[in-house]
This record gives structure tokens, C-alpha cells and sequence, in this order.
């Protein structure tokens, strides 16, 4: 098996296939798309992780200077409960992304694998153009 | 149902055959090549479908044709890439945990005002015949063969080993790194 130009491809699905130059050029936009939502989501991760981190040591030093201030440990369960259930939705929303990571890279693995050179182009440009867009919002907080 | 589609010419049989028997939305590029004779018939799905009659995964003598041993590689699938997101966590940690050799060295670097100020360099590292790096090695060795492996399944097309290695993957991410993130939040202020 080797890479060729065509204007067939079947992509994934049943009924994703094109059998035209115009179905071609369509399915490369879309794999781009893909590609750069891919980028996006590995950035995303990384941002929601550094948000809740941030935020979570934010409320447990104002939980310590409140202790600190009141001398009393009866106010604190529900802050330590709310910063906990905080953090597992954050988590939980984080394992979400990881998965749709998960897929979208398979995805794109299997669209290279047809051996169409069109759709190859697309997932490398892709992955360019959402590295470029996306790895700057990783450092702006 | 399981669709397997024919991919290229096999010898003997006429392409019209083939056309009949398969669904006709299928076409392949290699069909139209012409260089017929070099193409093996290969049994390989290239779309995605729900079945578990003669699934082949992996290895030659491995194939799933019951409802019952579609659910038991389901689990198995499952854990491996359970497995996988724990030994990436695990290589992490041990990585951060090792990384005790610290090497700093000072040079002089003009300041402000004329003066001479001395700059330190910090770095850490692991030596390389040390026995952490080796069994980092080996981890990786394993890493890289059981991604390989994830991928050679998801590459079966079968939706319900798909689905498995996704949320095994996900699974597997919530446990081990919600563990890796609470032990990260104590220890380390700026990660």
C-alpha cells in the first residue's frame, strides 16, 4: 500500500465517501478543522488544569488566613467541601477532553491511514495551523 | 452485522462479483489502478461497524466470534488502555522523583555599574547508566509498545473496541491523574 492522488476516498464512516474532486477538497477542510480542534483541545487541557490550580490555592489560603482570623475549625468543613467538589467537576470535565483527545486522534490516525495524499496534507496542515493558533493562549495567563 | 470490504482485485474472481456481493457505496482507489495482479485480498474494514462475528484482533489465533468473548476482550481492551494513561502518570512521577543529581555551576556576567556579578545555572538531569534511567527506559519500551498495540485495535474498525479504548483511556485519566494533580497542588506552587 503507498500514498496516491485520487479522487475517491472513504473516510471513516459508511457514508463518508466522495467520489470528486469537490467531495476531495470538501473532506480535506474537514479533517483540517479536525486537525486544528485537536491542537486546540491538547491546549485547552493544559489551561483548565492551570485555571483550577490557580484557583484552588486561592481559596485554600484564604481558608487558612479565615482560620487563622476566627480561631475556630467549625467553619471550615464547608469550604473544604466546595473546594473538593470544585475540583472533581474541574476533573471530571477535564477527563471529558482527554477523551474527546483520545478519539479525535485516532480519528485523524485512520484518515491518514486511507493513503489519500490530499488527506494527509490536510491533517499535517491542520496540526500546523492549530499549533500556531493554539500554543500562544497556552502562556497568556 | 459485520461488513467486510475487499480491497484491490483478488485473483480468480471478476470485480463484478465482487461489486454484488459488497455495498455498493464502497469504492477504493487501488480499484482503479491498474496493476491488478499485485494485490493481495486483504479482509480489512475501512469504515466503522458494530459486530463481533469474526473479529480478528492482534494476534493470528485471536479471533472473537460470541457475544460473550466480544465482552470479555471489551474489558480486557478496556483495562489496557487503563493501563496506559496509569504507566504515562507513573513515568511522570518517577521522572520528577529521580531527578535528584542537581548541578549547579556559577559564571561571572557583567552587571550593571561595571560590577561583576556571578550568575548560577541550575540543572537537573539523571545520569545515564543510573538504574532510574534504565527502568525509565524500559517503561518507555513499554509505553511504546502498548500505544502501538491501542492503535493496531482502533484500527480493527469495530465500534464496540473502539468505544473501549476511549473510555478505558478516559477512565484511566480520571483515576491516575486526579491522584497525580492532588499530590501536584500540595507539593508544587508553580508547576
Amino acid at each position: 500500500m503507498h500514498f496516491i492522488f485520487s479522487d475517491e476516498v472513504v473516510l471513516l464512516f459508511d457514508f463518508w465517501s466522495v467520489h470528486s474532486p469537490a467531495g476531495v477538497a470538501l473532506s480535506v477542510l474537514v479533517i483540517l478543522l479536525l486537525a486544528v480542534l485537536y491542537e486546540g483541545i491538547k491546549v485547552g487541557k493544559a489551561r483548565l488544569l492551570h485555571q483550577a490550580l490557580t484557583s484552588l490555592s486561592i481559596s485554600t489560603s484564604q481558608q487558612l488566613i479565615e482560620e487563622t482570623d476566627q480561631h475556630s475549625t467549625s467553619s471550615d468543613s464547608p469550604h473544604v467541601s466546595r473546594t473538593r467538589l470544585r475540583w472533581f467537576l474541574c476533573h471530571f470535565g477535564q477527563s471529558l477532553l482527554h477523551v474527546a483527545q483520545v478519539v479525535i486522534g485516532y480519528f485523524m490516525m485512520l484518515a491518514v491511514m486511507s493513503y489519500n495524499t490530499w488527506i494527509f496534507f490536510g491533517v499535517v496542515l491542520g496540526s500546523g495551523v492549530g499549533y500556531y493558533l493554539a500554543y500562544p493562549l497556552l502562556s497568556m495567563t | 452485522m459485520g461488513h467486510f470490504h475487499h480491497v484491490g482485485m483478488s485473483m480468480g474472481m471478476s470485480s463484478g462479483d465482487d461489486n454484488s456481493t459488497m455495498a455498493p457505496s464502497h469504492h477504493h482507489p487501488t480499484s482503479s489502478a491498474s496493476h491488478s495482479h499485485s494485490h493481495m485480498m486483504m479482509m480489512m474494514p475501512m469504515t466503522f461497524y458494530f459486530g463481533f462475528k469474526n473479529v480478528e484482533l492482534l494476534f493470528s489465533g485471536l479471533v472473537i466470534n460470541t457475544a460473550g468473548e466480544m465482552a470479555g476482550a471489551f474489558v480486557a481492551v478496556f483495562l489496557l488502555a487503563m493501563f496506559y494513561e496509569g504507566l504515562k502518570i507513573a513515568r511522570e512521577g518517577l521522572l520528577r522523583k529521580s531527578q535528584v543529581s542537581i548541578r549547579y555551576n556559577s559564571m561571572p556576567v557583567p552587571g550593571p555599574n561595571g560590577t561583576i556579578l556571578m550568575e548560577t545555572h541550575k540543572t537537573v538531569g539523571q545520569q545515564m547508566l543510573s538504574f532510574p534511567h534504565l527502568l525509565q527506559t524500559v517503561l518507555h519500551i513499554i509505553q511504546v509498545v502498548i500505544s502501538y498495540f491501542l492503535m493496531l485495535i482502533f484500527m480493527t474498525y469495530n465500534g464496540y473496541l473502539c468505544i473501549a479504548v476511549a473510555a478505558g483511556a478516559g477512565m484511566g485519566y480520571f483515576l491516575f491523574s486526579w491522584k497525580k494533580a492532588v499530590v501536584v497542588d500540595i507539593t508544587e506552587h508553580c508547576h
